[in-house]
C-alpha cells in the first residue's frame, strides 16, 4: 500500500513536470519571487470568488435572520449543527418544499435524458449517415442557435395556453428538449471517431441504429458527459420559461421557489433560511460538478472553440 | 430508384437505401421538436405582433404595424434599449478582459492551479437566481462590498436601491460570474499555442509580458476573443433573470431592459401580447443583425 502510494505520487510529480516543460515553457523562465507572487494571486482570486459562497454556508449554521454589519466571517462564532438542522426543518416544512424539490429533479431528469437521446441520435445521423439534404438540414438546425429562446418565449407561452399545457409538466418539459447545441456537440464528436471501426459492424449486418448503440455511443463517453452536464445546468437553472408557463404554486421548480421565498416576508429576507434554500438549490449542481469537473472544461473548449 | 446514377458510382455501398432511411428516422424526433417548439413559435410570434390579441377574452383583430409603432414610440422601450446597450458595452468589455487575465493567471501550472481554477468556476454554473440572491446580500448595506468600502471610510451605500448604483452592481455581479466561463475558452486557446512559438519568440527578444501579449497572445487568440465577444453580446442582450429577481427593472427604471419590457407587456398588462411580440421581434432582429455583422467580421479575420 505504502509503495503503491509512493509510486503514484512519483508518477503524478513526473506528469506535472512533463506537462510543465511541454506546454508551458514560460514557467521555467520565471524566478522564485514571481512564482510565489503568481500563486498568491491565484489564492486571492479564489478567496474573492469563494467569499460570497462561504458567507452563505456560514449563514445556514446561524440562527439570526438578519445580515449583520460587519459581516461575521468567523466560522466558529454563532454556528452550530443544531442551528442548521433547525433551518433545514423550517425550510423543508415551508409551503410544499419537498414537492418543489421533486418537481425540479423530475423536470430536469426528463429533459436531460430526452435531450441527450434526441441530440445524440441526430448528431450521429448528421455525422455518419448519408441522406438527401443532410447538410442543409444540419445548418438549419444549427441556425436555431441564433434564435434566442427568450425571444420566442412569449409566442411559446401563447401556444401552450392554446393547447392547454399551461401549468403542466409537459408544458415545462417538452419545449426545453430540442437543443441544437447538443446536436452540434455530438456531431463534432462522432466525426472524430475513425470510420473504419464502424465498417466491420456494417459488414456484420448491423443496422445504423444498432451500430450507434453498440459501437459508436460507447466510444463517445466524453461527448455524453459534456452534454449531460450542460443540459443539466441549463434545465436545473432555467427560470424564465417556468416563470411564464407555471401559474400554479404546486408545480414550482427551485429557481421559482427561490424568487418566491425571497419576497415571502416582505422586504426583510430571512437570511439564514434563505441561504439554506440557496444551498439546497446549489447542492445537486455542486455534486455533479465535483464528479464531472473535467468534462465541464472539455465541453466548453469543444463546443466553444469549434463553433 | 431515384438515383440510379449514384448507385452506379457507389457500388461499394450496398445498403444506401437503409442508411438514408435510418438517417431520416434518427433526425425525426429532433426535427419535430424544432419545428413545433422553435420555428412555429418564431412565426407565431410574428403573426401575433400584427394583431391585437387577448387570449383570455378571446378578442382578436388585425392591428397592422401599430404594435410596432407603439413599441418604437414607447419611451420605456427606448430606455430599456439604451440600458441594455450600456450594459452590453460595459459587461462585454470588462468580462473579456477579466476572462483573459484569469486565463493568463491559471495557465501557470502549480499544485494549486487545478483546484483554484475549479473553485473560481463555481459561479459560472450557479443558478442565476441563486446567485442574484447571494448578491443581494453582497451589495446590501450589511454586505461584503460595504464592509470593504468602510475600511476606506466610505459611508454604506444601499446599492440596489440607488438609481446610480443598482445597474453597475448588477453589471459587476455578471462580470464576476460569467468571466470564469470565458476564462476556460481562453485557457483552451492558450494551450493551443505551440510552445515552440514562445521559445522562438523569446530568442527573437520577445520576452517581456507586454511584448508577448502584443505579438503572440493577441494575434493568436483573436479567434477566441471574437467568439467570447459574440457570445457575450448575445448573452448580454438577453439579460433577464438577475434584473427580474433583484430590482424588477427599478429603481426608477434604471435597470429596465428589453426582456423585462417584453415580460411585463405579456404578463402584467392584459391585451398587450401583440405589443410584447412586436418588441421581441425587434429585439430578435437586433440580435440577428449584431450576430451576422460579427460573423462577417469574424470570417474576414479568420482568413486574414
Amino acid at each position: 500500500m505504502e509503495t503503491f502510494n509512493v509510486t503514484k505520487e512519483k508518477k503524478k510529480k513526473n506528469r506535472i513536470k512533463r506537462v510543465a516543460t511541454e506546454q508551458n515553457s514560460a514557467i521555467l523562465s520565471i524566478g522564485r519571487v514571481k512564482k510565489v507572487a503568481i500563486q498568491l494571486m491565484m489564492i486571492l482570486a479564489v478567496v474573492i470568488y469563494v467569499l460570497p459562497f462561504y458567507w452563505m454556508m456560514l449563514k445556514m449554521f446561524r440562527t439570526s435572520i438578519f445580515a449583520h454589519f460587519p459581516p461575521n466571517l468567523n466560522p466558529l462564532s454563532g454556528t452550530s449543527l443544531s442551528n442548521f438542522v433547525q433551518n433545514l426543518g423550517s425550510v423543508w416544512s415551508f409551503g410544499s418544499f419537498p414537492r418543489w424539490y421533486f418537481n425540479s429533479i423530475f423536470v430536469t431528469l426528463i429533459v436531460l435524458f430526452s435531450s441527450v437521446f434526441v441530440g445524440s441520435i441526430a448528431g450521429y445521423a448528421f455525422a455518419r449517415l448519408n441522406f438527401r439534404g443532410r447538410e442543409m438540414i444540419f445548418y438549419t438546425v444549427l441556425g436555431t442557435l441564433m434564435i434566442p429562446f427568450p425571444v420566442v418565449s412569449v409566442a411559446s407561452y401563447v401556444f401552450m395556453l392554446n393547447i392547454g399545457w399551461l401549468s403542466t409538466y409537459q408544458g415545462i418539459i417538452i419545449p426545453e428538449i430540442a437543443s441544437a447545441l447538443n446536436v452540434f456537440l455530438f456531431r463534432q464528436y462522432f466525426l472524430t471517431i475513425p470510420k473504419e471501426v464502424e465498417e466491420a459492424a456494417k459488414l456484420d449486418g448491423l443496422n445504423p441504429f444498432q451500430i450507434f448503440t453498440k459501437i459508436s455511443a460507447p466510444m463517445a463517453k466524453p461527448a455524453f458527459a459534456a452534454s449531460f452536464i450542460y443540459t443539466f445546468i441549463g434545465s436545473w437553472n432555467n427560470f424564465l420559461w417556468p416563470l411564464m408557463v407555471i401559474h400554479s404554486k404546486s408545480l414550482y421548480t427551485l429557481p421559482l421557489v427561490l424568487n418566491f421565498f425571497k419576497g415571502v416576508n416582505g422586504i426583510q429576507i430571512y437570511w439564514n433560511e434563505m441561504m439554506t434554500v440557496v444551498f439546497l438549490t446549489l447542492l445537486p449542481t455542486l455534486i455533479i460538478y465535483a464528479i464531472f469537473e473535467r468534462y465541464f472544461v472539455e465541453g466548453i473548449s469543444f463546443t466553444g472553440l469549434k463553433g | 430508384m431515384l438515383s440510379t446514377g449514384r448507385q452506379n458510382k457507389k457500388t461499394v455501398k450496398l445498403n444506401d437505401g437503409m442508411e438514408s432511411r435510418y438517417g431520416y428516422i434518427l433526425i425525426a424526433p429532433l426535427l419535430l421538436l424544432i419545428v413545433v417548439f422553435i420555428f412555429f413559435p418564431a412565426f407565431y410570434s410574428f403573426a401575433i405582433s400584427l394583431f391585437y390579441y387577448n387570449p383570455f377574452g378571446h378578442q382578436i383583430h388585425f392591428a397592422g404595424i401599430s404594435n410596432y409603432a407603439e413599441v418604437l414610440h414607447s419611451s420605456l422601450f427606448a430606455i430599456s434599449v439604451l440600458n441594455v446597450m450600456y450594459y452590453t458595452a460595459v459587461v462585454v468589455t470588462l468580462q473579456t478582459i477579466l476572462a483573459f487575465s484569469l486565463a493568463m493567471l491559471f495557465n501557470y501550472r502549480f499544485r494549486i492551479t487545478r483546484m483554484s481554477r475549479a473553485l473560481v468556476f463555481v459561479p459560472a454554473i450557479t443558478s442565476p437566481v441563486a446567485l442574484s440572491i447571494i448578491f443581494i446580500w453582497v451589495f446590501s448595506r450589511q454586505g461584503m462590498v460595504n464592509y470593504f468600502l468602510s475600511m476606506f471610510g466610505v459611508q454604506p451605500i444601499n446599492f440596489f436601491f440607488s438609481t446610480t448604483f443598482a445597474f453597475p452592481a448588477i453589471m459587476a455581479m455578471n462580470i464576476f460570474s460569467t468571466a470564469p466561463y470565458f476564462m476556460v475558452m481562453y485557457l483552451a486557446g492558450l494551450q493551443a499555442i505551440p510552445p515552440h512559438i514562445l521559445e522562438a519568440a523569446s530568442l527573437d527578444g520577445i520576452r517581456s509580458g507586454w511584448k508577448r501579449f502584443r505579438y503572440i497572445y493577441a494575434p493568436m487568440l483573436s479567434f477566441t476573443t471574437f467568439l467570447v465577444v459574440v457570445l457575450g453580446v448575445i448573452g448580454s442582450m438577453q439579460l433577464f433573470d438577475q434584473v427580474f429577481v433583484i430590482t424588477g427593472g427599478g429603481p426608477a427604471n434604471s435597470t429596465y431592459v428589453p426582456l423585462i419590457y417584453i415580460y411585463n407587456r405579456a404578463f402584467l398588462y392584459f391585451g398587450t401580447l401583440g405589443v410584447s411580440s412586436a418588441a421581441s421581434f425587434i429585439l430578435f432582429a437586433v440580435i440577428m443583425a449584431v450576430t451576422l455583422l460579427q460573423r462577417r467580421y469574424l470570417k474576414e479575420l479568420r482568413w486574414a
